[in-house]
């Protein structure tokens, strides 16, 4: 039983299978050169790893993180559903020639930006201005509805998203007995302040929005895994952590039906 | 939905592409810059990426064009210096990379000096786990050309590895 050279290293790759393995490791065993020259085959490979894993595991730049959620961002502008007129479209990078720039001039390029800017947002695109903050909010996993973002339907004050449009009106007029519509009102509930907050499933986002100063603002908001996209779908139901978190949050049990209704009639408490 | 999928990948993937940054590059500096032009670059092409397809051999092969084109502009521009200097040789191991390597350890020492193509062979395989086929793939070339680079990358190490063990 011979084996080759390319055949061993191939069996330390991971390269062969079944039957050409099994032979490779038979002969393995019962010859100590084989052994040995997979022995340091393996050396090398866990050299090499000692030397460069630890890169991965170090913190990943802000910059990096920032560019894609700023992408991710401006996909959910143009994908939303409340598509806005043409006229407000707003024109696409894609169609910009691509850079070429070399390491230096890129160098170059980021010192002078990073005396003008705060590092961490150097890389934003400035067209999109609802904040850096919440662009890196966005892929590190409080995903909000591409329908809503951009759209009427949530607008940011202070940092703070809120709902405005038809969500509004939703929040403001819809029971938790109502038929379920584009908005279902799973729950609703005063918090310690003594704010009206409800828990609502919106198409592929649902939230936790409490009624302050007159406005929903939006505490929470998850991908529901409702898109027609099943593969958003994640291991835990977003509605049941956000059902706890609303339970954290209340004081006492959730609004029956007939308090509802009186809060409703009385704006929220406006 | 998929351009969400795609922006949460290529998160997810940012540690590994930094590790494979470091591994063509041997400087973290230049190994920042190349994460930066790649990721800058898979943003602009995302419409191109084939959902289905792996994210990853897609991300890896425009990081590693991207650091080729690198080391091409790096040659002419020593080039040229070289020849206003009346002859002097000042390539990619000329004095900033040898200053560099002290830094790096036997091991880093090692894959730095190995020429470009047989250290992405080295790196995809031995490091980052690809297969010959996915890793021939990312380099844009036949499987029996990476087997050939990984093999003689690999001994260059193992005989440079010898002498210190």
């Amino acid at each position: 039983m011979t084996v080759t050279n390319e055949e061993l290293i191939a069996f330390a790759d991971g390269e062969l299978s079944g039957a050409d393995a099994a032979r490779v490791e038979v002969a393995v065993a019962a010859d100590p050169v084989l052994a040995s020259r997979i022995e340091r085959e393996r050396q090398l490979r866990a050299r090499l790893r000692g030397h460069l894993d630890p890169v991965a595991s170090e913190p990943v730049p802000e910059s990096l993180s920032l560019m894609i959620a700023a992408a991710a961002a401006e996909d959910m502008e143009q994908d939303m559903i409340d598509t806005p007129p043409p006229a407000q479209t707003p024109p696409q990078a894609k169609t910009q020639p691509a850079r070429v720039l070399d390491f230096a001039a890129a160098r170059a390029r980021r010192k002078a930006e990073s005396k003008a800017a705060k590092p961490a947002q150097q890389t934003v695109p400035r067209r999109w201005g609802i904040g850096a903050a919440i662009a890196a909010s966005l892929v590190l996993g409080l995903m909000l509805a591409p329908q809503f973002l951009g759209s009427s339907a949530v607008t940011e004050r202070n940092g703070a998203l809120v709902a405005s449009g038809s969500l509004a009106r939703g929040l403001d007029t819809q029971l938790a007995s109502d038929e379920p519509d584009a908005l279902r009102i799973l729950s609703s509930f005063r918090r310690e302040n003594g704010n009206y907050c409800r828990v609502y499933e919106a198409g592929a986002t649902s939230g936790i929005a409490c009624k302050f100063n007159g406005e929903w603002t939006l505490e929470r908001t998850v991908a529901s895994g409702k898109s027609e996209s099943s593969e958003y779908r994640q291991a835990g139901s977003p509605v049941s952590e956000l059902m706890t978190a609303a339970q954290n949050m209340a004081v006492g049990a959730p609004l029956n039906a007939a308090q509802e209704r009186a809060a409703r009639v009385d704006g929220w408490g406006r | 939905m998929s351009n969400n999928r795609f922006c949460e990948e290529l998160t997810a993937l940012l540690p590994r592409l930094r590790r494979f940054a470091r591994g063509l590059t041997h400087d973290a500096a230049d190994a920042d810059d190349l994460c930066q032009q790649t990721v800058e670059r898979a943003l602009k092409s995302r419409q191109q990426w084939q959902e289905g397809t792996r994210l990853d051999a897609w991300v890896y092969r425009i990081m590693r064009n991207q650091w080729i084109d690198e080391v091409r502009a790096r040659t002419r521009r020593s080039q040229t210096f070289a020849h206003e200097d009346e002859g002097e040789t000042v390539g990619m191991a000329g004095d900033r990379d040898t200053e560099n390597l002290v830094e790096l350890g036997n091991i880093g020492r090692a894959l730095a000096r190995l020429p470009e193509e047989q250290r992405e062979a080295v790196v995809l395989v031995l490091v980052e786990g690809f297969s010959y086929k996915e890793a021939a793939e990312i380099i844009g070339v036949p499987q029996g050309t990476l087997t050939s680079r990984l093999g003689r990358g690999r001994e260059a190490l193992m005989r440079e590895l010898g002498e210190t063990a």
